[in-house]
């Protein structure tokens, strides 16, 4: 088949295709026919112009809402004063070095609102993710069971004695992974045997999944003893106390990784929301795709777990407000659910932090209180959808 | 390779030979398979119609040709080479595929639907995909031939069901493909859309030299608009032929089980098939 020359009109790049194309293609030229004016219509659609903007702008919201949440707390600062103590960098030498805000900025509200973001963006990434791959609106790394998987993970992992070493820094990560993506594996089989579109039977057997998981790790709190236990009961809430840059950093590395996994098979995911038999014919490697999906999936959900206990919903609202504003196409969609969920969660810990202040509030609580009714809501309108 | 095979694969996009697929894991499969011993040369520039039974391997054999499905004994060429030569995006730039029912989880807009069909031709090591003036311009002729243009931005899932086969009708089309593969394209279609579907299919073929390979339940549409027809039973060929062959009371009546009235379309003289009281 090598001496055969391809001489058609095709001029698409990349194009390796042994096989010559009949001469009829050449009508793929576009459709300014020799006689008649037409003018030059287009389509639509996303371009990388949009892209930019979109994702700088809501960057460039993230940052500000960065800058207000550092003020919040049991002590406020200004934010003209936020504003100086951050140009002054973490590592200030001499006199600011000991001024309370200084100390109180760097050490204790910057990180935990850094956590805040990567955490909420991760977890609407995820939960973008996640409902393409199920081709289910209301698919929610925490909804589902895949949260708790990786909170079992860590939680045998914190039984067998791993602290918050630096060692810890990388197994306790890799056994949430490990649970989520076993989680993860059972929930796609759970979807796909009783058909794609089933989203009533997903969720249940989420629910289940949640149910089996909860009660293995209650199991292996009552093994732990109560000291241990208490904090483990404080971490399953959902908490993001007092992380220090070390973690966050390490935790940046795993959590930039995933999300640029998921980015990176934005276009395949918009092929596969219509079912992988069609995404297959469309030309998408669809279990190449799947497996780098499940493991990326997996790394965000057990790597946020770890750090960060159980944070619901934020996978589910997130996603489906930015779809309603910006649309389906998930090259857009995952870039601008990770900035609104990161914002959404910087906003939501800091209500948690100060609505009792200076009692903290599981921020997981706070995200439940607003993501489980929008999800009732959301629930009732799919039935009314299937309905009608 | 010489000339003449050269143009003998040009003439022939698809030959299958002695095909068995089942379902399942391996033994499984080879106990009940779904086809069995399928051999079948598709020529250039033919509409073939896929006939039978439900559950007779129609659908089935239409996603062994896109390679959605693949079989475990037999072989499928594609222009002359095994199919597994090709990747998936090398077969979805040459065969293009409309299934039954199209999964609509989530609200694209027709432009955005359409641009999907551009995937197979996008380079991928690098970016997100961006399409190019060349895809918008070839989704654009799509959507102009089947007459969606003007709905560019509405959203799938809030047009009709004739509008929205349209759509992937036009999808299909923006892969730029020499066959396309169609499955029950006028299933749940009235007959006003039925017709217009029918006309549009006959259309791309004769002014495209487009192949067709459609599977259907109406053997009225079929026997019109197909050069060539294939009825299966239980997996297996029964007859292959001009719809005057294959369309006849000895072929149909044992396959359906049923007795079937056979007079002539007044217009075309094709055979036409009715239902006994």
């Amino acid at each position: 088949m090598a001496s055969v020359t391809s001489q058609s009109g095709k001029s698409h790049a990349g194009s390796s295709s042994v096989v010559p194309a009949p001469a009829f293609l050449s009508r793929a030229e576009p459709a300014t026919s020799a006689e008649g004016f037409r003018p030059a219509q287009t389509i639509a659609t996303l371009s990388p112009i949009k892209w930019i903007g979109v994702s700088g702008g809501l960057g460039a919201l993230a940052l500000v809402a960065f800058m207000a949440c550092l003020g919040f707390g049991t002590e406020t600062i200004s934010f003209a004063n936020v504003a100086a103590l951050l140009a002054q960098g973490p590592f200030a030498e001499g006199a600011t070095q000991n001024v309370p805000h200084y100390i109180i900025l760097w050490q204790i509200r910057v990180p935990r609102v850094l956590l805040a973001f990567m955490v909420g963006g991760s977890l609407a990434a995820v939960g973008a993710s996640l409902q393409a791959l199920l081709r289910n609106p209301l698919a929610d790394p925490y909804v589902i069971g895949i949260s708790s998987g990786a909170a079992l993970g860590a939680a045998v992992a914190v039984l067998f004695g791993v602290g918050f070493s630096m060692l810890s820094l990388s197994i306790l990560p890799f056994s949430a992974f490990l649970g989520a993506l076993i989680a993860l594996l059972i929930v796609y089989r759970i979807a796909v045997s009783y058909g794609s579109f089933s989203i009533h039977t997903l969720l249940l057997g989420g629910v289940v999944l949640n149910a089996i998981f909860s009660a293995l790790i209650l199991f292996l709190t009552s093994l732990a003893g109560p000291y241990k236990a208490s904090g483990m009961y404080a971490w399953l809430m959902g908490s993001l106390t007092g992380p220090d840059f070390q973690t966050v950093l390490v935790l940046a590395v795993y959590l930039l990784f995933g999300v640029a996994v998921l980015v990176s098979q934005a276009s395949a995911l918009n092929l596969l929301t219509l079912g992988e038999e069609a995404a297959r014919s469309l030309g998408v490697e669809v279990e190449r795709v799947k497996r780098v999906l499940f493991a990326a999936a997996a790394l965000l959900t057990g790597s946020v777990v770890a750090f960060s206990g159980l944070i619901g919903f934020v996978g589910l609202i997130v996603p489906h407000g930015v779809r309603l504003v910006f649309g389906a196409d998930h090259r857009l969609l995952l870039i601008a659910s990770g900035m609104v969920g990161g914002i959404f969660l910087m906003l939501a810990d800091t209500l948690a932090r100060t609505l009792l202040s200076p009692t903290e509030i599981p921020v997981g609580v706070v995200t439940a209180l607003v993501g489980g009714p929008i999800f009732l809501y959301l629930l009732v309108q799919q039935r009314r959808r299937i309905v009608s | 390779m010489n000339h003449y095979q050269e143009t003998l694969n040009r003439q022939l996009p698809f030959v299958v030979d002695d095909l068995t697929f089942g379902f399942g894991r391996k033994e499984a499969a080879a106990q009940s398979p779904v086809l069995r011993n399928i051999s079948l040369k598709i020529s250039s520039g033919e509409v073939l119609g896929i006939l039978g039974p439900n559950g007779s391997g129609k659908s089935t054999l239409l996603k062994i040709l896109m390679r959605i499905l693949i079989p475990q004994r037999g072989r499928v060429e594609l222009f002359g080479q095994p199919h597994a030569a090709f990747s998936q995006a090398e077969i979805s730039r040459h065969v293009a595929f409309v299934p039954q029912e199209t999964q609509q989880a989530f609200s694209f807009t027709i432009n955005e639907m359409v641009l999907m069909g551009r995937y197979p031709h996008h380079n991928r090591t690098w970016g997100l995909g961006w399409e190019g003036a060349q895809d918008r311009a070839v989704a654009m002729q799509a959507m102009r031939d089947l007459d969606v243009s003007h709905l560019g931005a509405r959203l799938i899932t809030n047009v009709s069901g004739g509008e929205r086969q349209r759509a992937v009708i036009a999808r299909a089309l923006a892969q730029e493909p020499e066959i396309l593969l169609l499955d029950e394209p006028t299933a749940f279609l009235d007959l006003h859309h039925q017709l217009e579907i029918a006309r549009i299919i006959r259309r791309l073929n004769r002014e495209r030299g487009l192949t067709v390979v459609l599977v259907s339940h109406d053997l009225n549409l079929a026997s019109q608009y197909c050069d060539r027809l294939v009825l299966l039973r239980e997996g297996e060929i029964v007859t292959m032929g001009s719809p005057e062959e294959v369309i006849a009371g000895e072929s149909l009546e044992p396959v359906y089980g049923c007795p079937v009235l056979l007079d002539q379309h007044p217009q075309t003289g094709k055979p036409r098939v009715t239902l006994p009281v």
